[in-house]
């Protein structure tokens, strides 16, 4: 007997599908990644803080990949809240995990590079404040979405903490400019607030991160997208 | 803005009639604050008197949170909050109604807890601390109640609201225990932490009024 879901999954091509567009993000990933590792073992030693500072060149990336995360999990809440497509709410919770990796990568590396140079692996700074909040916050909304029953609540549900969580983002990037005083962190970079040679390994991060970025979220986003198709196909063999 | 009204009325009545909250969560404080007395052996030290505020308002938050997951809680029973979500008005002022009985409940707990506090822990209250308490409240109140309609429809349901609500009670408990050391060691109130609790007050207010819609469900 003809199946018109299972026919439809068939016809746009089931798994080869995405395929095309994870190698290409994979390879720009691959390639990113090994010019990235270049240009942090030819960057110069910083005089000050010696070779503990490199860590600059993986921490801050990671944090500019976690804030992509949350930013696209908001946005595409919103957009769920008001087109409800689904397709939106499948790319909000693959933004959120890979999100709270890059958020839980950063909180690690942060540390490593706060014993070096202030001398211990957690001080209550302003920004390290907020970091932390803003990492139990996503990690709420993923348990929020594990705990609540029902495809199109949980959607809603999530989108709406999505939404009211991202408030946590700029107040983590401004942390320094609005609450100040004993902060650890320098102030926001600045073109040209880096040493010389020091510029282009940032920028390979911030390209490797993103490629990172992009790449884990096709996958997670096809993933979701493949999970979708089964409880179609799983309905349409019930009736 | 009568939608405002009647759900606050309506919350308040049915509080009078049962009590249960209102008991619950006055017990829990007040055995929080004895439990915090045998947490920190010594006696009213002006070590324990300098960190009292931060503990009040830690019982404070505890209460709060029991407080509010029964406010969604009561409105399950004959699904009652179907009722609530099919009414013909504005679902953000539905909200702010029983964020206001909320407020009023709490503040009663907050009011009898903070006389205890100060007998056991030896510290003099002042007239401004009750500013600073309707200000931290409202705080806790407007998103905890958004957050409370969320957390009944888990799974989890009581264990889920304080993961949820928790990141976003940092910056009130933060601001507002600072604000009530600076009252109690000085007897005056700084300008910055108000003006902190403001924002955040203003900016969740805002945040639970207008998303309101989507919580609420049949």
């Amino acid at each position: 007997m003809a199946n018109p879901a299972l026919d439809s999954v068939v016809a746009s091509g089931g798994a080869s599908r995405s395929v095309a567009a994870l190698r290409i993000s994979g390879g720009v990933l691959a390639i990113g990644a090994l010019c990235w590792a270049w240009l942090v073992i030819d960057a110069p030693i910083d005089s000050r803080q010696g070779v503990i500072q490199k860590v600059l060149y993986v921490h801050v990336p990671l944090w500019f990949a976690a804030y992509a995360g949350f930013l696209l999990t908001a946005l595409c809440g919103a957009m769920y809240l008001w087109r409800n497509d689904e397709r939106f709410d499948r790319v909000a919770i693959a933004a959120a995990e890979v999100g709270v990796l890059f958020c839980t990568l950063g909180l690690v590396s942060g540390p490593i590079w706060a014993k070096g140079t202030w001398g211990h692996w957690w001080a209550w700074d302003p920004r390290l404040t907020v970091s932390l909040l803003l990492w139990f916050i996503y990690l709420a909304y993923l348990l929020l979405r594990s705990f609540t029953e029902g495809s199109t609540r949980t959607a809603r549900f999530a989108a709406v903490y999505g939404i009211a969580g991202l408030g946590a983002v700029p107040l983590n990037y401004f942390a320094i400019e609005l609450f100040g005083g004993a902060a650890m962190h320098p102030d926001n970079l600045e073109r040209g607030s880096l040493g010389d040679g020091m510029g282009w390994p940032f920028v390979a991060g911030i390209f490797a991160c993103a490629a990172a970025f992009v790449h884990l979220l096709i996958v997670r986003t096809d993933l979701e997208t493949r999970r979708a198709e089964v409880d179609e196909l799983e309905q349409d063999l019930e009736f | 803005m009568n939608v405002f009204a009647a759900v606050l009325w309506k919350d308040l009545l049915t509080e009078w009639r049962s009590r249960d909250r209102i008991v619950a969560m006055l017990m829990f404080s007040l055995l929080m604050v004895i439990a915090f007395h045998f947490s920190l052996p010594g006696g009213a030290t002006a070590e324990t008197r300098h960190n009292a505020p931060g503990l009040l308002w830690v019982a404070y938050v505890f209460s709060a949170m029991l407080g509010l997951s029964r406010s969604f809680a009561i409105e399950l029973d004959n699904d009652a909050i179907s009722g609530l979500a099919m009414a013909p008005a504005d679902r953000g002022w539905l909200f702010m109604g029983k964020v206001a009985a909320n407020m009023l409940i709490l503040g009663f707990v907050q009011l009898v807890t903070a006389f205890v506090f100060a007998i056991v822990f030896e510290i003099s209250l002042a007239p401004a601390l009750i500013g600073i308490v309707v200000l931290g409240s409202l705080g806790l109140c407007s998103v905890g109640t958004f957050f409370a309609a969320v957390s009944i429809r888990t799974r989890l349901r009581e264990v889920m609201l304080p993961l949820l609500v928790l990141p976003f009670y940092v910056p009130v408990l933060s601001a507002a225990s600072r604000a009530t050391t600076s009252l109690i060691e000085t007897g005056e109130v700084p300008f910055e932490p108000i003006q902190f609790l403001l924002v955040v007050d203003a900016s969740y207010l805002i945040i639970s009024f207008l998303l309101s819609d989507f919580v609420l469900d049949e």
